[in-house]
């Protein structure tokens, strides 16, 4: 008797527990696995446009093939959105990772120091910070005017001067995406117990011993989190170059099939990232995980 | 006698000892100041970084012809003019296109709120078979570029007779899906795993449902990660172009941004005309464009950013509370 109800009460509580997430199920059917496993579909057909609707003939990987062979447009693109991403996640991990050590402190006008720091989650995402871009406003006048280039053209060698004023440029747009990742750390830093420093403080430790050996392991999975979502976010930005070319090639040129590779081998360029990326803190998170 | 000099010995040692007390909180102290003011000067500029493009804007935005045209105004213009407001607003049809935002943005965030809100209790509070798998799916949502299986997201939109309503926007949020859906049922899951069981085991005691402990007791209490999630699908949907842009086809149903970038396209065209014949007549036109592009630009954000000032307060401690960072 006994045993049977706790059996009832286990089962209830299974069936609680699906019909909470079943909504969401219902709408990763709908709108994920269905339209994903169709473009999975399109992309391995020619699609044609006949009296009944669209016609798809097998083709094979042809699409994939054309989009490494036959395309001149989309590997010079694949490639710079690869090198951004790869330059610009390091930077806005820096830079975020040093706000929020700053934000993080007990100062005078804090709150509102902070709500300057979160004003780019506002405003600079999407359509916003492209048309910031186009009339060069997030471009600091330091670097466009007083002829800097003419000024240190002396001092550094003229190529290498070019790339680093362009480089300094862009640290303005890594300081303006990097608003959520300094949410994330502050967050981060906040579950840290002072005790531990005050421990460290009386064996002796000095600030910079601190931050390396409490700081820095103890915010180790929020690193994690946010070396994820900058890569998934350079990846997805409207203003990336792949994904205008893949929208122009699906919607414009109402080229389906193509369009669908396309999104395919994005995707796979995109897992392999994250891939290395997970492996890479495989290590350094279990290792936490084993002090926590 | 012999004690009175050890008295006076002992008394100048203390005082020595004193005075090197005293310095090394004068050096402390000295240290602390200017650590003080290196550090104000960092957050300073670093805050006028994410402020300056802000100020660029607006001063240009409120500049008159003749104020772009002289060289020597740099910032502040000698008359403030709302004219560039004036041809913005009737250049972006602000109030249809603002209505249009608030139905896409702040409907999809208070579905997503609630929908995200329920997922996310089920897994953090449910022990189920499949549990790990589908927790998987949600993280696997969050990575896959929308741009993989947008066409036939399309297509399915389209046989539906979605296109050119506000339901592509409303039905995936009621799903708990929708612009970054999965992103929101993770940051709710985190959320909920740092409740105590306390309280739900009571009300469970004194003969409540699930669902009734999840909306009576539960779902209140979550108020710190509703403002988070609330606040991050407003702006992410109201600065969206991508969607807005595939699913509202007829001027009639553009949003802000979409008409921010139909304005923002037809200037630069004009711009480039303009460039391309000069005459007496265009002369000092494009100047005068831009500023009204950016005008149109501190209009889309003018609601959001108004939204934030009252909420700013409330989001940043909800964020430390929320355990966002969680993993």
């Amino acid at each position: 008797m006994g045993k049977k109800f706790r059996l009832s009460m286990r089962s209830r509580h299974i069936l609680e527990g699906y019909s909470f997430i079943s909504i969401w199920i219902a709408g990763f059917l709908m709108f994920m696995l269905v339209p994903l496993s169709m473009s999975l579909y399109y992309s391995l057909n020619n699609l044609e446009v006949s009296k009944d609707g669209l016609k798809a003939v097998y083709t094979g990987l042809t699409h994939y093939r054309a989009a490494f062979t036959t395309d001149i447009d989309f590997v010079p693109r694949l490639q710079s959105t690869l090198t951004t991403m790869l330059t610009q996640v390091p930077l806005i991990l820096i830079f975020a990772m040093l706000s929020a050590l700053l934000l993080n402190r007990n100062f005078r006008g804090r709150i509102l120091f902070r709500g300057i720091f979160f004003l780019p989650v506002i405003i600079a995402s999407g359509a916003i910070l492209r048309e910031l871009l186009e009339q060069g406003a997030t471009k600091l006048p330091i670097f466009a005017q007083y002829d800097l280039f003419e000024k240190l053209n002396g001092l550094i060698p003229g190529d290498f001067l070019e790339n680093l004023l362009i480089y300094a440029d862009s640290l303005t747009l890594v300081m303006w995406d990097s608003g959520v990742q300094i949410l994330i750390f502050i967050a981060g830093l906040q579950t840290i117990s002072p005790a531990l420093y005050e421990a460290a403080r009386c064996d002796g430790a000095t600030k910079w011993e601190s931050f390396w050996k409490i700081t820095f392991p103890m915010i180790m999975p929020m690193v994690f989190v946010n070396t994820l979502f900058s890569i998934v976010n350079s990846f997805t930005k409207t203003d990336n170059k792949i994904m205008d070319y893949i929208n122009n090639t699906a919607f414009r040129a109402n080229d389906y099939a193509y369009g669908s590779a396309l999104g395919w081998i994005y995707f796979i360029v995109i897992s392999i990232v994250l891939a290395i990326v997970f492996f890479i803190f495989r290590r350094s998170l279990s290792a936490t995980e084993g002090r926590g | 006698m012999n004690s009175t000099s050890g008295v006076q010995q002992k008394y100048s040692e203390l005082q020595g000892k004193a005075e090197a007390v005293w310095k090394v909180t004068w050096i402390k102290r000295g240290r602390g100041i200017v650590g003080t003011l290196f550090f104000y000067l960092v957050i300073l500029s670093l805050a006028f970084v994410f402020v300056y493009p802000l100020l660029y804007m607006v001063s240009k935005s409120l500049m008159r012809p003749e104020d772009v045209a002289d060289a020597t105004i740099q910032w502040i213009p000698k008359q403030f003019s709302l004219r560039n407001y004036a041809i913005a607003m009737d250049e972006i049809k602000f109030w249809p296109g603002l209505l249009n935002s608030i139905i896409i943005s702040f409907g999809s965030a208070i579905l997503q709120v609630v929908s995200c809100s329920i997922v996310g209790y089920g897994f953090a509070r449910f022990r189920f078979p499949g549990q790990a798998f589908f927790l998987a799916l949600v993280v696997f949502t969050f990575l896959v570029p929308p741009q993989t299986f947008v066409v036939p997201l399309f297509k399915f939109f389209l046989d539906m007779g979605w296109v050119n309503t506000h339901l592509p926007f409303i039905v995936p949020a009621l799903l708990g899906h929708g612009l970054k859906g999965s992103l929101f049922v993770l940051i709710f899951i985190q959320f909920y795993r740092t409740l105590p069981n306390v309280l739900e085991e009571a009300a469970r005691i004194d003969g409540a449902g699930a669902f009734r402990t999840y909306w009576m007791i539960m779902f209140p209490l979550a108020k710190p990660a509703m403002l988070v999630v609330f606040l991050f699908s407003v702006v992410w949907h109201w600065n969206d172009l991508f969607e807005p842009n595939l699913y509202l086809l007829v001027p009639e149903y553009f949003n802000l941004a979409q008409n921010m970038a139909f304005f923002n396209g037809n200037a630069n065209l004009d711009i480039q005309q303009a460039a391309s014949s000069v005459s007496t007549g265009t002369l000092g036109m494009a100047p005068t464009l831009q500023n009204q592009v950016m005008a149109g630009v501190m209009l889309t954000i003018l609601p959001i950013l108004i939204l934030y000032m009252f909420t700013q307060r409330y989001f940043v401690e909800s964020v430390e509370r929320s355990g966002i960072a969680g993993e």
